[in-house]
């Protein structure tokens, strides 16, 4: 194990204990220090991890770049835990002629868009913190992204698996068993990513309500690659925040982006049908990954991400407008993915409450047929909610981790946590 | 206590900070890999700090990373919140600095610094011998505009510093030169947290330059042009010291003389690429210029993958080649692989810090020259 890059340094183990949200007092209490941060370069490696892991009773945290809010990757107190950082594993291959990405865990999303759009081809999906974030951080933390009114969530998009655990390691193509469940059934080692032709898209902005944008995509949606909308708050905070450079600023107005190919020209076509603004399309578009950036006026943000169906849209929208929030909305293929930020300080003795905002976010999508968008280990008690195949997930995790050491407590909740979250929702 | 004051006046811009990572392709981090040495994680060691759920006394023996930037302001361009993150490095490494000392090998430039007016560990009587080699004996006159060599180009590229006079002279430039009574611009020292021996350059060569009666300074050190077009003006007003001095870069001027006629370049048939220096490009906007000054030469410039603001950092800026050579070195050698990539033979950069590294990590791979001195070899 020695050999294995690692550290146990107190101040680098304080600097992997978080992702990218700032949990309030009572959640903090359950968030720890992991033993050590392990960075595997092979896959030998990660089973020697493994095995110690096994032997010494200590729980498996496989941390990408820790872009995700739902504490997947955070130690869990007070349970001891190791993390595996998967920075020394970053190889990644193109097989043009399948068109398959086959990468390593720590391959990031853009640097592999960046060398397929060099041999003419592209990712077919990509989280919106595709700059940073890893291939199997995705994969493990499930969900949808830009791409996915086409071609659907993440897990639709990966074809085969390699993954370790404490029986050795082996290739699937049982996606489903892996992919939104944070790493607690296994330790992605390698993935087979589909691909597509690279394509020019452009892009084009329409400013009307949410009830038209919903129609608009649904007529669209099978002509178009993505789409989403912004609210007018969002955009009124963003205008706040845009650094100087940015010469455009946005009206602020409620804004449908819909992304389409140049080469069929039916965006252009179906643009007549509205009058659409391609020039502020296509900003909106350049600043797709940019969606925190009105943190500045924060300096905290309160996010709350849930899937809706597309008809419980426009109320859902209307009612979180009322509760102050800003919202961005990605259309995906049977649904939506809803963001709303909140700002808040967290240096505040009031910080605490400000994340009922979320909660009842959160709530009010449940109410009209939505859900959360991912669970982790905030939302761990949602699971059986969230997870269509529940308790078959359940029932496998039991066979190949009797001793519930891959990432513990994540996805299916144990703990005291877990009651202490229904407790915040119940009073939300 | 002037370091709770500094971090008082950061807190805001560290909580600002969304963790998003997409800083990770600082260059520096990628080499290293560990979250202590990447934006984000510094970051989070300074919220850690401000929230007290990091002690003073933790950070032995990781701090070290903090110093591992080269302050090459990449994480800038990509922030998602638009952090000053530049400031914040130097601000905190001020304060580190202040608590724990300066780094072995920066404290060794320190010292060489206080005792000679530069970090090379030189003497000061010798920072003029270049000029003294010049063929020609030009007489230091009492002028406008100042040549300010800095400490790279008087000690260890000197053909950079003798290629300036030379087109000052072509184009009839007067030019004034204060030789022996330079000293380093402090940059060093600004970017490795010892920002009170800056204070006490730029006053040494503040004195100077009204004693000449300059109007204009002109560098050829990018590092040198950031630091006196941009801190000294911080520096004069925290004094109150009067601040009205032009301060231009070679590389603007040179344009400016070929527009206005007054140098005149043979055109060559010849392919490379140009290297931006962090100083020059992020930190001071200037791409353009030199790229137009090679073009004006008839130079053909192939771009390498990383160029203008997402150029690749050199590694050798922010302390870290007097401190941590290897890294530099590597940094240094993955950029030369850029140029190589894309088939070029030469390496033009507007910077002596960088054709230093960069020649140096070339190991005679590629030729690295100053785009001054190309364009004293044309005109």
């Amino acid at each position: 194990m020695t050999s294995i890059p690692n550290s146990i340094h107190p101040v680098q183990l304080y600097l992997y204990s978080h992702d990218i949200t700032s949990p309030p007092f009572p959640i903090k209490l359950f968030i720890s220090k992991p033993k050590a941060v392990y960075q595997p370069r092979n896959e030998n490696e990660i089973l020697e991890i493994l095995n110690y892991a096994r032997d010494n009773r200590l729980n498996v945290i496989p941390r990408g770049a820790g872009t995700s809010g739902y504490g997947g990757v955070l130690p869990y107190s007070p349970y001891n835990s190791i993390i595996i950082d998967f920075f020394r594993m970053k190889e990644f291959e193109i097989d043009e002629k399948q068109k398959i990405l086959i990468a390593e865990p720590g391959v990031v999303w853009w640097d592999v868009e960046r060398e397929l759009n060099k041999v003419g081809l592209s990712l077919r999906v990509y989280p919106t913190s595709a700059p940073a974030s890893t291939i199997a951080g995705w994969i493990s933390a499930g969900g949808y992204g830009v791409g996915s009114l086409r071609y659907g969530g993440i897990a639709e998009n990966v074809e085969r698996l390699r993954i370790a655990d404490f029986s050795g390691v082996r290739e699937t193509e049982d996606i489903h068993l892996f992919s939104g469940l944070h790493g607690t059934t296994g330790i992605i080692t390698k993935a087979w990513i589909k691909l597509k032709e690279y394509e020019e898209y452009n892009a084009v902005a329409f400013h009307v309500s949410i009830d038209e944008a919903v129609k608009l995509v649904e007529n669209w949606k099978n002509y178009i690659y993505s789409a989403f909308f912004l609210s007018s708050e969002y955009i009124t905070a963003k205008n706040q925040v845009f650094r100087d450079d940015v010469q455009y600023e946005v009206p602020e107005k409620d804004t449908l982006v819909i992304v389409g190919m140049e080469n069929g020209k039916q965006l252009l076509n179906l643009s007549n049908l509205k009058i659409g603004n391609p020039q502020l399309g296509e900003h909106l578009w350049d600043l797709r990954f940019y969606s925190m950036r009105v943190k500045r006026l924060g300096p905290t943000l309160i996010i709350s991400e849930v899937i809706l169906p597309y008809n419980s849209i426009p109320e859902y929208v209307k009612k979180m407008k009322k509760m102050g929030a800003m919202i961005e909305i990605w259309f995906n293929k049977n649904n939506v993915t809803s963001l709303s930020f909140f700002l808040a300080d967290e240096r505040k003795v009031g910080y605490t409450l400000a994340w009922r905002k979320s909660i009842k976010a959160m709530k009010l999508a449940y109410s009209l047929g939505g859900k959360a968008y991912s669970t982790g280990l905030y939302l761990a008690h949602h699971s059986p909610k969230v997870i269509e195949e529940y308790y078959e997930l359940l029932n496998y995790k039991k066979k190949i981790d009797p001793l519930n050491l891959l990432n513990y407590g994540k996805v299916f909740p144990k703990g005291r946590l877990p009651t202490l979250m229904k407790i915040a929702e119940l009073i939300s | 206590m002037r370091d709770d004051t500094l971090f008082k006046e950061l807190e805001k811009e560290i909580f600002i900070c969304a963790q998003c990572n997409f800083c990770r392709i600082c260059p520096v981090y990628y080499e290293e890999g560990w979250e202590s040495s990447s934006p984000r994680g510094r970051i989070y060691l300074l919220k850690g700090i401000l929230k007290r759920e990091i002690k003073f006394e933790e950070i032995e023996g990781i701090v070290q990373d903090f110093f591992k930037c080269t302050t090459c302001g990449i994480c800038e361009v990509v922030c998602q919140t638009s952090i000053p993150l530049i400031e914040i490095w130097e601000k905190a490494r001020e304060v580190f600095v202040k608590r724990k000392g300066p780094l072995k090998a920066h404290e060794r430039i320190r010292n060489s610094a206080l005792k000679n007016g530069n970090p090379y560990g030189e003497e000061l009587n010798k920072r003029d011998e270049w000029f003294k080699q010049l063929s020609e004996n030009f007489e230091i006159k009492k002028a406008e505009l100042v040549y300010f060599a800095g400490c790279t180009a008087s000690y260890r590229m000197n053909e950079i510093a003798k290629s300036v006079v030379s087109i000052l002279n072509k184009a009839g430039v007067d030019f004034s030169y204060a030789g022996r009574d330079e000293y380093c611009c402090g940059s060093p020292f600004l970017r490795t947290g010892q920002r009170d021996l800056a204070i006490e350059f730029f006053k040494k060569n503040y004195r100077e330059w009204r004693k000449r009666g300059v109007k204009k300074i002109l560098t050829s050190c990018s590092g040198c042009f950031r630091t006196i077009k941009k801190d000294y003006p911080v520096i004069a007003k925290e004094l109150g010291y009067a601040w009205n001095f032009e301060v231009i870069h070679v590389s603007q001027l040179l344009l400016e003389l070929i527009n206005e006629k007054k140098l005149k370049v043979r055109k060559k048939k010849l392919k490379a690429t140009y290297h931006d220096p962090c100083h020059l490009g992020r930190h001071m906007g200037i791409y353009e210029e030199p790229r137009r000054v090679l073009e004006l030469s008839g130079i053909e410039l192939i771009e390498m993958e990383d160029n203008k603001e997402r150029s690749l950092c050199c590694g050798a800026g922010g302390g870290v080649k007097s401190q941590f050579k290897d890294l530099a070195m590597k940094i240094g050698k993955k950029r030369v692989a850029q140029a190589e990539n894309i088939g070029v033979k030469m390496i033009i950069s507007s910077c002596p810090f960088c054709k230093l590294h960069l020649k140096q990590a070339s190991e005679g791979k590629l030729e690295v020259i100053d785009l001054v001195e190309l364009i004293d070899k044309f005109s």
